[in-house]
């Protein structure tokens, strides 16, 4: 089983204490890493390509630092990546996107693409789907398992309330994978040494057939973006004093709240 | 000039960093409170490869250079000191192998502690010789093609744990020159005579294995001398030459764990209305730690990338050994100090961080030993 | 420009609350969209699900076929493209759901349409739509101004929108029933899965002490959980600490697991990423402790303090022993 999985750098923001500049999140102190779901997706790809046969193809859009995504990727068990980073790229949309992804694919053949159900930073969780639409390719979302069978293959996916469903999807297909569905690898010094040996490639739009106005904001449906740090503490009444004192009120509230005597 | 790490090497880093973020910080405090260990985590690293990195690919090795092992030991400490000690502690003398054991010695142990089927331990100190170490008196006397080896060593990283013990012995007690008394020998743990006993009551780096040895007439063949008979002092300033790195690293990453501890401690801690960070007491001791720690880091990244370029400044090496392990103890004092009366349980990181870095002054070369060293360096 | 079209969702013969939630956003847009809210129902029996819709929309659209019973796209697909034909609305909006995940860039992929999802709000004015989104896990809001175009896809974040009164207009229904689907690919429901067994029924608790990935390791749930006795309460859990086994999936708050509106909901070390908020914010009483005081939790908590949870855990017992 050949399998494409679509990656992608985000800053670690969890702990972070974040800045905002001409609409811009200050990236400068931040981590990068390969976002979350995107990592889950590589683990499933790895597996299944292992378990089946076939290899593992990781491709990223962004610029020269997220290559450090696709060396995790090979490092990880795949065996080819692809860099697509361009300026030009800068401001695309996710339907823009799918648009360079489907082109970067071009003919090439991919019994399965996998993508992260959504990405850390901008959380759209588009991308995937809108590429399976460019490639005409049956696609489900949200997997918390794959299973193969003959050409085709079991996904279950993750809904509400603690309920899940199976889908049969005919191959190939594109799946979006969900946190959790497996216990991601962790790099090691073997696979960090492969990759030393191994070649990614990289493509600018023009490479790919595409014009200017077919990439970044010009072909985006987005006009305009602002971003806003919310008021701290927006809703909450914060308790003020020491240690002691905050968690006495702490204990009065859920006293009084939780109908405790 | 280039301060840039390669990509490889940050690609290690980041490896290292979340396997003991993922697999350390659940154990770390019950191996702290037990004095034990649990060697999956060692055969866990071992496969990822992060154990023996610098042990050159003839020998099963990653090929790569005390640097990068060092990069591994900083990630691995500035988790957890006493895991980091204990995963990355049992290739000590690896080192003095591969600069000086026979092919057929290195084929025999190397591959073996690389692929986590063997620890090895190198035993040194003696009750009667610490820093002197020219004074240690245990003897290996020729017995035919053979050695005879007796005396007692203490305070042996993995002595009960290891497979193999280095012993560092007396093999011309009448040479003029004190530094051609002794030799190494590869000694197999379960030879006759041997015996290892745990020492428990460490103040830190309590997840680690230490013990006493006892040799009583341990018979040994001709071809468990590594190298010449009485290079066991070169071999030794040599094998520190490398080790020392490791400390220093070890140092950073645990400055960096105290740094990291105080700096959330600070931010979140809010006293007299508030957070203590925004004192300027308090903004000094996070300015004096992070500046410390770079210039450690900086100390040692030059140190050990001389030695990977074939220089071994002896001079440098003690400069860094001695400067990040007091300031990795002045850190932890300082993180402590920070978190209060909280900081005093070991429910807090930095009372281990506190106990775990006073070691880092003095194995491999006490800080004292260290500044004699640059005092010789700059002196002559 | 013209109408709102909200695509209605439902699973074991049963509308999602959610779609409500969509008919309080729709219903707020409609003036400005100048036309009235049409609601499409795709199921196999679309009317047994149109109770709680009416008075909530102006127009229904019925549209029934055995092969709609449970949701899948490739079903879905043509059958909208037939009702957004007819309809022709400015806007289709959805949830941000597991349904609203795959259906939604599917359609605007398809039709080749502006999409924007999990919106928090919606404004259209001059033929261009402003969306109000959360990004980088809450912590930052987005607001993006689409480009002018005569249709949009939306999906709504769960929570963000409030279900309009069961009497707000007057609805009027159409019932149509499909002789025949052409779905583009072979995707085959085959069954729906219950969750794990569960041990307790976090649902049930008066008292919810609930702990995120700021608990830092499976050996700190007892000090969780020793609280939680004290107070006779239940211990609940984020995603991230579920994902990693700390705690069983059924201890899970939010979307992807459980809803809780307990009399004293208290997050500890929970940043409360939108999808545990949605999970637990009608909770009666919402006390945070977050070392960051930027957490996104904090939005919704009535009480916050910023703080160390390993400094508040043990004090709260002493306290409460006291």
């Amino acid at each position: 089983m050949d399998i494409l999985v679509l990656v992608k750098n985000v800053p670690e923001v969890a702990e972070a204490d974040l800045e905002i500049e001409d609409n811009q999140i200050d990236l400068e102190d931040l981590v990068m890493g390969i976002n979350e779901w995107d990592n889950y997706a590589v683990e499933e790809a790895v597996r299944l390509a292992e378990a089946s046969g076939g290899g593992v193809t990781v491709m990223t859009l962004g610029d020269e630092e997220a290559e450090d995504v696709l060396r995790r990727g090979l490092a990880m068990g795949a065996g080819r990546a692809m860099h697509l980073c361009d300026e030009e790229f800068e401001g695309s949309d996710p339907a823009t996107l799918a648009r360079a992804f489907a082109a970067a694919i071009g003919d090439e053949s991919y019994d399965l693409i996998l993508c992260g159900v959504q990405s850390s930073d901008l959380g759209q969780a588009s991308t995937g789907v809108l590429l399976a639409q460019v490639l005409n390719l049956p696609f489900a979302t949200m997997a918390i398992g794959i299973e193969t069978g003959e050409a085709e293959i079991t996904v279950t996916r993750e809904l509400e309330a603690n309920t899940s469903e199976r889908v049969v999807l005919p191959l190939p297909a594109l799946v979006t994978v969900q946190s959790g569905i497996n216990q991601p690898r962790y790099v090691s010094i073997m696979g960090i040494r492969k990759v030393r040996k191994m070649t990614i490639g990289l493509f600018e739009a023009d490479d790919l057939g595409l014009d200017e106005d077919q990439v970044g904001e010009e072909a985006s449906q987005v006009a305009g973006r602002a971003l806003a740090l919310p008021e701290v503490g927006e809703g909450a009444e914060m308790l003020n004093g020491s240690l002691d004192e905050i968690c006495g009120r702490a204990v009065e509230i859920i006293r009084e709240k939780g109908g405790l005597s | 000039m280039d301060f840039k790490l390669s990509k490889e090497q940050r690609d290690i880093i980041r490896a290292a960093a979340e396997f003991a973020k993922g697999e350390f910080t659940e154990r770390a405090l019950e191996f702290d409170r037990s004095e034990t260990f649990d060697l999956d985590l060692w055969r866990a690293a071992c496969e990822l490869g992060f154990v023996g990195t610098f042990i050159s690919e003839d020998y099963g090795g990653a090929g790569l250079g005390f640097f990068e092992h060092c990069l591994i030991t900083e990630e691995f400490w500035a988790v957890d000191p006493g895991i980091g000690q204990a995963v990355l502690s049992t290739t000590f003398g690896a080192e003095l192998i591969q600069l000086f054991a026979s092919e057929e010695q290195k084929h025999t142990v190397l591959p073996a502690l690389v692929e986590g089927q063997a620890i090895i331990a190198t035993a040194i100190t003696e009750p009667e010789a610490g820093s002197d170490t020219s004074r240690a008196a245990s003897t290996a006397v020729k017995d035919g093609e053979g050695w005879v080896l007796n005396g007692s060593k203490i305070f042996t990283t993995n002595g009960t744990l290891a497979q193999w013990v280095l012993v560092f012995a007396l093999t011309d007690p009448d040479n003029d020159n004190r530094h051609a008394r002794h030799s190494f020998f590869l000694v197999p743990a379960g030879s006759e005579g041997l015996e290892a006993n745990k020492l428990t009551g460490k103040l830190g780096i309590r997840a680690s294995d230490t013990a006493e040895l006892a040799f009583n007439e341990v018979k040994l063949d001709a071809d468990a001398l590594v190298g010449s008979e009485g290079q066991g002092f070169n071999q030794l300033m040599a094998f520190f030459n490398r080790t020392r790195l490791h400390i220093c690293a070890q140092a950073v990453g645990l400055t960096r764990a105290a740094l990291e501890e105080s700096v959330r401690h600070v931010k979140g801690r809010v006293q007299f209305g508030q957070p203590l960070a925004q004192f300027q007491a308090t903004q000094f001791k996070i300015a004096e730690m992070a500046t410390n720690m770079r210039a450690a880091r900086n100390l040692y990244y030059e140190a050990a990338w001389l030695v990977d370029q074939g220089k071994v400044d002896h001079g440098l090496i003690a400069m860094a050994k001695w400067f990040s392990a007091q300031n990795a103890v002045r850190a932890a004092d300082e993180a402590l100090q920070m978190h209060g009366g909280y900081g005093y349980f070991d429910e807090y990181r930095v009372q281990r961080l506190y106990r775990d870095a006073k070691i880092l002054e003095i194995y491999e070369g006490t800080k004292e030993v260290e500044k004699i060293i640059v005092a010789g360096t700059v002196l002559g | 420009m013209s109408g709102v079209l909200v695509i209605a969702e439902h699973r074991q013969g049963e509308l999602r609350e959610a779609t409500l939630e969509a008919l309080g956003a729709a219903l707020e847009l409609a003036p400005q969209t100048g036309r009235q809210v049409v609601t499409a129902v795709l199921a196999d029996d679309p009317q047994a699900l149109a109770g709680p819709l009416m008075g909530r929309t102006h127009g229904l659209r019925l549209m029934a076929h055995p092969d709609l019973t449970a949701f899948n796209p490739e079903m879905y697909l043509p059958v909208l493209e037939d009702a957004i034909a007819a309809a022709e609305p400015g806007l289709i909006l959805m949830p941000h759901s597991s349904q609203g995940m795959d259906l939604a860039p599917a359609l605007a992929g398809r039709l080749g349409l502006p999409l924007v999802t999990d919106c928090i709000g919606l404004t259209y004015q001059d033929g261009a739509l402003t969306a109000q989104r959360q990004v980088y896990g809450g912590k930052v809001s987005e607001t993006l101004v689409l480009k002018p175009a005569s249709m949009y896809v939306c999906t709504l974040q769960g929570g963000a929108f409030e279900a309009p009164e069961t009497s707000a207009v007057d609805t009027a229904g159409e019932e149509i029933t499909l002789t025949e689907l052409s779905p583009a690919h072979a995707r085959r429901f085959v069954e729906y899965v219950a969750g794990a067994l569960e041990d307790v029924d976090i649902a049930a608790a008066d008292i919810l002490v609930s702990v995120g990935r700021g608990i830092g390791g499976p050996e700190n749930v007892p000090l969780a959980e020793e609280l939680a006795d004290a107070l006779g309460a239940t211990v609940s859990c984020s995603r991230p600490v579920a994902d990693v086994g700390w705690l069983p999936k059924s201890r899970q708050v939010g979307t992807s697991g459980k809803t809780v509106r307990p009399k004293v909901y208290l997050a500890l070390g929970i940043s409360g990423a939108f999808q545990h908020q949605a999970g637990m914010k009608n909770s009666g009483t919402i006390i945070a402790v977050n070392k960051d005081p930027r957490a996104p939790i904090f939005a919704v908590a009535h009480y916050g303090l910023v703080a160390d949870l390993f400094e508040v855990l043990p004090k709260l017992k002493d306290k409460l022993a006291g």
